[in-house]
């Protein structure tokens, strides 16, 4: 059962929550609105197939270089950078901040003084950063799925549903990444640093790996890769690929809660 | 009385020379118990190691019977806590933090806050950013008693309060004493605590260096006299008079310490003109800047 530090932490998130979403609502609305030009314009996707291959593992999204299919347009304007970017900052931030940031702020010492554990108060953090998560995906599928009716795009609800929620796990996988980092040293600039440098090598290796032979067994162990593999805006939500960034992030968030319960708090 | 604290060869060894080293002492049910010490002597990592904030690399506590590293959800219930470097939720207003500690302790209402509240006439309603140190420092305090906890661990709790509110919190102290509950104090100043202390141990370095009843420290006390004299006395005029220290001479005018019976001094004194006599009974300060001063003397060699 979900607690106070929960709830607090809701609280805490909810004005950046508004300006993430009023951000993702705007980057929607301008992808969307901008696809009528783009639709059967045979020239933009002979040139989007000219590019180096080098370029079409970076903004392919699961594959897809069709640019002028709904699921093409969306994946490589949107989803294959820019969305998962944008959640992961938000995530990384909640994780970052859920208690390295109160033991930097200091604020940290007064809450363990009362009578709740350390796993517990990890684990309600936590799961306000899932609740963020979700919500901005809800109002990022929201509003393209709004947008792309309203332009006569012609994609599946479920469809946007999928990459959205391939994003959302990708985050919260972060976002737990974050929050381990920041309950093993009590330093919040460290654990997004580590972080945010842990997710553009993932981010390199899954798009460098078409390219470097050295780095195909790798890619495999990029999240990257399993956010975007079978193109859920094509083909719908990839279940394996999902719970896999579910198992990451649930163990690293269960790693932050075993691991804060050993430390000094730092002072 | 049963031990409401018990601490045993309790050490925290840092790399570098911060940390305490074999800290022993028992707190009994209804003490007031100072802690004092310097800025860095060790007070509050001791402090931390109670509340199970950090883990000690040896030693044992125990809290209200509890061990902290075993049960520290149950122990934090009965305790409350003051801490020496007070940061709160800065956007929070005061009640709000209030209510929010009040949910984490499993309160059904706001316990004693309203009262608390009243007695030290604390800001709650405006958010906790824009109040002063004092006004911070009375939401700690408040939050620290709201639960009527049966021990209060107060690290420098009056540091930024005013006057009057030092005296309000002196006075809740005794009320809570009178409870049966226990307090403990620590604090950099003397005459803060021995006003309200029933013992007081000394922190020194990391080390216990003195554990001592208030009352012992004031019987070895001292009196001072000021003596002005008609004319200067004689160097050794007031030599080997058993108690009788000179602490000071200016001019016609000396400074004694007496320790004991007063006799021997006002005896001596009637040898020669006296223009003025002026006694006053010492505090602890005095007693406690001589102990200091004689754990120094190795130091300085």
């Amino acid at each position: 059962m979900l607690g106070s530090v929960f709830a607090k932490t809701l609280r805490d998130l909810r004005r950046g929550f508004l300006w993430w979403s009023v951000g993702l609502v705007g980057m929607a609305a301008l992808m969307v609105s901008v696809y009528p030009a783009v639709r059967g314009n045979a020239a933009l996707n002979k040139l989007v197939q000219d590019y180096p291959t080098a370029l079409k593992g970076f903004f392919g999204f699961g594959g897809e270089l069709d640019y002028t299919s709904p699921s093409g347009y969306l994946g490589i304007e949107l989803f294959s950078l820019v969305v998962p970017l944008l959640l992961l900052i938000a995530a990384i931030a909640a994780g970052s901040s859920a208690i390295a940031g109160e033991e930097d702020r200091g604020t940290l010492e007064l809450l363990l003084s009362l009578p709740i554990s350390r796993p517990r108060v990890v684990l309600e953090k936590f799961s306000a950063l899932v609740v963020e998560s979700t919500a901005l995906g809800l109002v990022l599928w929201l509003s393209l799925w709004v947008g792309a009716r309203a332009v006569g795009m012609h994609i599946a609800a479920a469809r946007l549903a999928a990459a959205t929620a391939g994003a959302v796990a990708l985050a919260v996988a972060y976002g737990a990444i974050a929050l381990l980092v920041g309950c093993a040293t009590g330093r919040r600039g460290l654990a997004i640093g580590l972080t945010a440098a842990a997710a553009v090598a993932a981010y390199l290796v899954n798009s460098l790996a078409p390219l470097v032979t050295s780095l195909e067994s790798a890619q495999k162990l990029s999240p990257f890769y399993h956010y975007a593999a079978g193109n859920p805006l094509r083909t719908g939500l990839a279940p394996g690929h999902f719970l896999i960034l579910v198992a990451i992030a649930a163990v690293a968030a269960a790693a932050a809660a075993l691991v804060v319960r050993r430390r000094d708090l730092v002072v | 009385m049963p031990a409401v604290l018990r601490v045993e060869r309790l050490t925290k060894s840092y790399g570098s020379s911060r940390g305490i080293v074999d800290v022993t002492f028992d707190v009994a049910e209804g003490e007031v118990f100072g802690f004092l010490g310097s800025n860095g002597a060790g007070k509050t990592t001791t402090i931390r190691l109670l509340l199970d904030l950090i883990r000690p690399t040896s030693g044992r506590v125990e809290v209200l019977g509890l061990e902290p590293s075993r049960e520290g959800v149950e122990l934090r219930r009965r305790v409350g806590y003051v801490p020496g470097d007070l940061r709160l939720y800065e956007r929070m207003t005061g009640l709000e933090l209030l209510r929010y500690f009040a949910r984490l302790r499993g309160m059904i209402g706001l316990g004693d806050t309203a009262e608390l509240v009243d007695r030290f006439e604390a800001e709650i309603h405006r958010p906790i950013r824009a109040l002063s140190k004092g006004n911070r420092q009375k939401l700690g305090l408040v939050q620290a008693f709201m639960h009527r906890p049966g021990l209060l661990i107060l690290d420098e709790p009056t540091l930024g309060l005013d006057p009057l509110v030092q005296q309000t919190f002196n006075e809740l102290l005794r009320g809570v004493t009178a409870d049966g509950r226990t307090v403990f104090l620590s604090s950099h100043m003397l005459g803060e605590v021995q006003r309200v202390a029933d013992r007081v141990a000394v922190v020194r370095e990391g080390r216990i260096t003195l554990l001592e009843t208030v009352e012992t420290l004031r019987t070895r006390a001292f009196m001072r006299v000021e003596v002005t004299f008609a004319a200067p006395p004689a160097a050794d005029a007031f030599a080997g008079l058993g108690g009788i220290r000179e602490l000071r001479r200016q001019g016609a005018s000396v400074l004694f310490a007496v320790e004991g019976p007063v006799d021997p001094l006002v005896k001596a004194l009637a040898l020669h003109r006296v223009l003025t006599i002026e006694a006053r009974e010492a505090d602890l300060e005095d007693v406690f800047l001589s102990l200091y001063r004689l754990e120094d003397a190795p130091h300085v060699g």
